[in-house]
């Protein structure tokens, strides 16, 4: 069938058994500490002894590096050579090529910059990758997210495939009633309507009985609610977590003490 | 417009074999209705005969062209094709302008597109709601939205995909007229059914698919009256062929009419 | 003792014009099984709605008269615990899956879990509802891999295991094909047979016949006939109204006129059609018959 919209790899590994809020602590703590220690190495440290030895531990290597490389090396890569080569900082040329002339500084800083964003979406990435989003979303709601906001997220993510086969095919019923989608682009923006309208309105109707039916399954009932499988949260979660506060608040202090 | 199909194979990008070699040709003015259990390869079949899939191997032929060298929108003016679910098409703001979108899109003058929507208009029986906007209309009346959409392109074969499913008696009776309309007219009509007894009221020939193959391809009698055979594909005989036979009619019947006919030679 | 009541119900949507049921009655006791008939436009799904609560309090609208099924009651119970006491399932499997759940099994659970039941209790409550309804094997699929046939019944089981005390049922089977059917009406037998009051809105009357306590017709938001099966499916006053009916009984009428159906009374089924006409018949059936066209 369709894909689900989510990178979600069933493994049992220590990561995967970490509570969910634990690993999105985990994500935050790695942004932050890199993004504020004033300590130039401190991104590229976190990704050697961080975020790769996580991969393992998570059982989720081959994915990551995978991702790594398909999409996250070519982005940071990218944002690396636009602010090395167009944001030339005061320094010493390296060269000068036409209208190019990087700096040492600005290389520096640019490589700086995209490894903090490669720490970022290498973090996220593993998350994504160790933890369901039914399984978030549920220790959201028990923590007080609300039950509405978790709904409308999860459903959406199993739903938007499926759309995805709707919107297939409303096209191909309008292409049999002879809407040109093989010619020119401008032939082919107009015919936007005939696409997008259905999808819209037809949704809406869908929309109506899945209320009804969630309604008729209690949705909207005021008990509280319990929960099929068991999240658990345990001793080590919780200081895995206050320790990753306590370096975000120590990362701020330094910076904040040394500027 | 002969349809002449050609030891046609597909595949789709899954790998799944949804067709596995078949051959067929429908003159021009048979009505046909294919039936066979979900995966059997009807709707993958139907998609060839208007270019929205192309064989993996094997011809298709709408009369003389071969779909392969020609868009989809080209043969949409040979093949009209009524899609299951009206909610899947319609967009505009009210019928007319929905029903004028197929013979617009052919590039007819605008005299033209309003003969062709009048008059499709008036088989479908909705000349009174012309200024109404389909989606305030009710399924039923969607349904003959969606059918007046393609009939007014005047298409020489007109194929419907499951046209009773979720019908009342009523609709179904209109669907019937319309069809019978387009069968006056000299059109060929193809229909992918579940609806075994609307299958045997309205269509001459019968092909039974299974598994990617025809099973059975004849006369609407012939093919109707072997039991065991469409068991096969998970089809049931129609009721008054199952009742013909329990009381041991010689011959297969599938109307009212054979039923009444037999009926009486026997009292 | 009625298990659903309804008096003189009159009930019209926002934003429309007339009524989509006028002054309707109707009793129904506890653990009957009851079709409704009737062409599109007749006020069938209104009548689901208002059996399970929908209407008025999701739909709003003004709703005159008496409605009171299994303990709840218009004017005095909330939504929420009308959803306890009816179960309501309709044409689309698709619209009825939350798309909140990954498996079948966690599918069927939603319901549950949204009214507070003890994860033991849980557990224990969907594995018996998907025995019931014999979908034990589909518990670790996701929903959205099933044919039609599956979802429809794990959509009935998601509804069965919050423990209804009247099951209504708007054209389950309109949607799927020939296997999907048997399936679906294999369910619904089983819960009829198992004592649950259950109100089936159907087109396909051969089936209601063999199965359905009465039947009632509707059209034009008016009950037009109450009765048995046998009583109103073969009614004149049915055929003429536009319903669809089976072709065993408009062939019979036929043949009635021709003198050649005997009975007074006209079939449903096959097997009352074939036993009709079978009698008068001279011993003629060819065994041949197959090779004969």
């Amino acid at each position: 069938m369709h894909e689900r919209l989510s990178f979600y790899a069933k493994r049992d590994s220590l990561l995967h058994r970490l509570n969910p809020l634990t690993k999105l602590t985990l994500v935050f703590g790695f942004v932050l500490i890199s993004f504020l220690t004033p300590f130039y190495w401190t991104p590229h440290l976190l990704i050697l002894f961080g975020v790769i030895p996580l991969s393992f531990l998570g059982k989720v290597a081959r994915e990551y590096f995978n991702t790594s490389l398909r999409l996250i090396l070519p982005a940071a890569g990218f944002l690396f050579i636009m602010q090395a080569l167009f944001q030339p900082l005061e320094g010493r040329e390296l060269f000068r090529i036409w209208f190019l002339h990087p700096t040492e500084e600005s290389v520096m800083y640019a490589f700086g910059n995209a490894m903090r964003i490669f720490v970022m979406v290498s973090s996220f990435t593993l998350f994504l990758l160790t933890t369901h989003p039914s399984e978030l979303m549920s220790d959201l709601s028990r923590r007080g997210l609300p039950g509405q906001f978790a709904y409308v997220v999860i459903s959406t993510l199993q739903i938007l495939p499926q759309m995805q086969a709707k919107a297939q095919t409303i096209i191909a019923a309008q292409r049999s009633r002879g809407l040109d989608t093989e010619s020119s682009f401008l032939r082919r923006a107009s015919s936007l309507i005939p696409l997008v309208g259905p999808l819209v309105f037809g949704s809406l109707v869908e929309v109506e009985e899945r209320a009804i039916a969630i309604e008729a399954r209690g949705f909207t009932s005021t008990r509280v609610k319990t929960s099929l499988h068991a999240i658990p949260d345990t001793n080590s979660d919780r200081l895995i977590r206050w320790a990753l506060i306590l370096l975000i608040l120590i990362s701020l202090a330094v910076r904040l003490w040394l500027s | 417009m002969k349809i002449e199909i050609s030891d046609l194979h597909f595949t789709y990008p899954t790998g799944v074999q949804a067709l596995r070699g078949i051959s067929l040709t429908i003159e021009s003015g048979e009505q046909v209705a294919i039936v066979g259990q979900n995966g059997s390869g009807k709707t993958t079949l139907v998609k060839h005969l208007n270019g929205l899939l192309r064989p993996t191997s094997g011809i298709v032929r709408i009369g003389g062209w071969d779909t392969k060298d020609h868009s989809v929108a080209k043969l949409a003016r040979r093949v009209g094709y009524v899609f299951q679910n009206p909610d899947e098409q319609l967009f505009s703001k009210n019928v007319g302008t929905e029903v004028a979108f197929g013979p617009r899109n052919m590039g007819l003058d605008g005299d033209q597109v309003q003969s062709l929507v009048q008059d499709a208009l008036v088989m479908t029986e909705l000349s009174d709601k012309t200024e109404t906007n389909p989606y305030d209309l009710s399924a039923t009346w969607r349904k003959m939205v969606a059918l007046a959409s393609v009939i007014s392109m005047d298409t020489d074969i007109v194929i419907f995909d499951e046209p009773t499913t979720g019908q009342d008696a009523m609709n179904i009776e209109r669907i019937a007229n319309v069809i019978k309309a387009l069968r006056s007219r000299g059109k060929t009509v193809l229909t992918i059914t579940h609806d075994i007894d609307f299958c045997a009221e309205n269509f001459t020939r019968v092909i039974a698919l299974s598994q990617g193959k025809i099973l059975l391809d004849g006369n609407a009698n012939d093919v109707l009256g072997q039991e065991e055979v469409l068991a096969v594909t998970y089809v049931e005989p129609p009721q008054l062929t199952r009742l013909g036979k329990r009381l041991g009619f010689r011959n297969t019947v599938r109307t009212q009419d054979e039923f009444l006919t037999e009926l009486e030679r026997y009292s | 003792m009625a298990i659903v009541n309804l008096q003189n119900v009159t009930y019209q949507y926002p934003l429309t014009s007339s009524p989509a049921l006028r002054d309707v009655s109707l009793q129904i006791n506890e653990g009957e099984f009851v079709a409704v008939v009737g062409p599109n436009g007749a006020g069938k799904s209104t009548l689901c709605y208002t059996l399970a609560g929908f209407v008025p309090h999701f739909f709003k609208g003004e709703l005159t008269g008496t409605v009171e099924v299994a303990g709840s009651e218009t004017h005095s119970s909330t939504l929420n615990e009308w959803v306890m006491n009816v179960g309501l399932a309709f044409q689309n499997p698709f619209n009825q899956i939350s798309g909140a759940k990954y498996t079948v099994f966690e599918e069927i659970a939603f319901g549950l879990e949204n009214i507070g039941v003890p994860r033991d209790e849980m557990i224990s409550r969907v594995e018996d509802a998907m025995k019931l309804t014999d979908i034990s094997d589909l518990a670790d699929r996701s929903p959205y891999s099933l044919s039609g046939g599956q979802q429809q019944r794990v959509a009935l089981t998601s509804i069965l295991v919050m423990q209804p005390k009247v099951l209504v049922l708007d054209e389950p089977t309109s949607q799927m094909d020939p296997i999907g059917t048997r399936e679906v009406f294999g369910v619904i037998r089983k819960m009829a047979e198992q004592g649950m009051t259950v109100i089936l809105v159907e087109h396909k009357v051969e089936w209601i016949a063999q199965f359905a306590d009465r039947v009632i017709a509707l059209k034009d938001g008016e009950v037009l006939l109450e009765g048995t099966p046998g009583e109103v499916l073969t009614s004149p006053l049915v055929e003429e109204s536009g319903f669809g009916i089976s072709r065993y009984t408009s062939v019979a009428r036929k043949a009635q006129k021709l003198a050649l159906w005997k009975k007074h009374k006209l079939p449903v089924t096959l097997d009352e059609a074939t036993e009709g006409f079978a009698h008068p018949l001279t011993p003629n059936p060819s065994p041949e018959r197959r090779g004969e066209q």
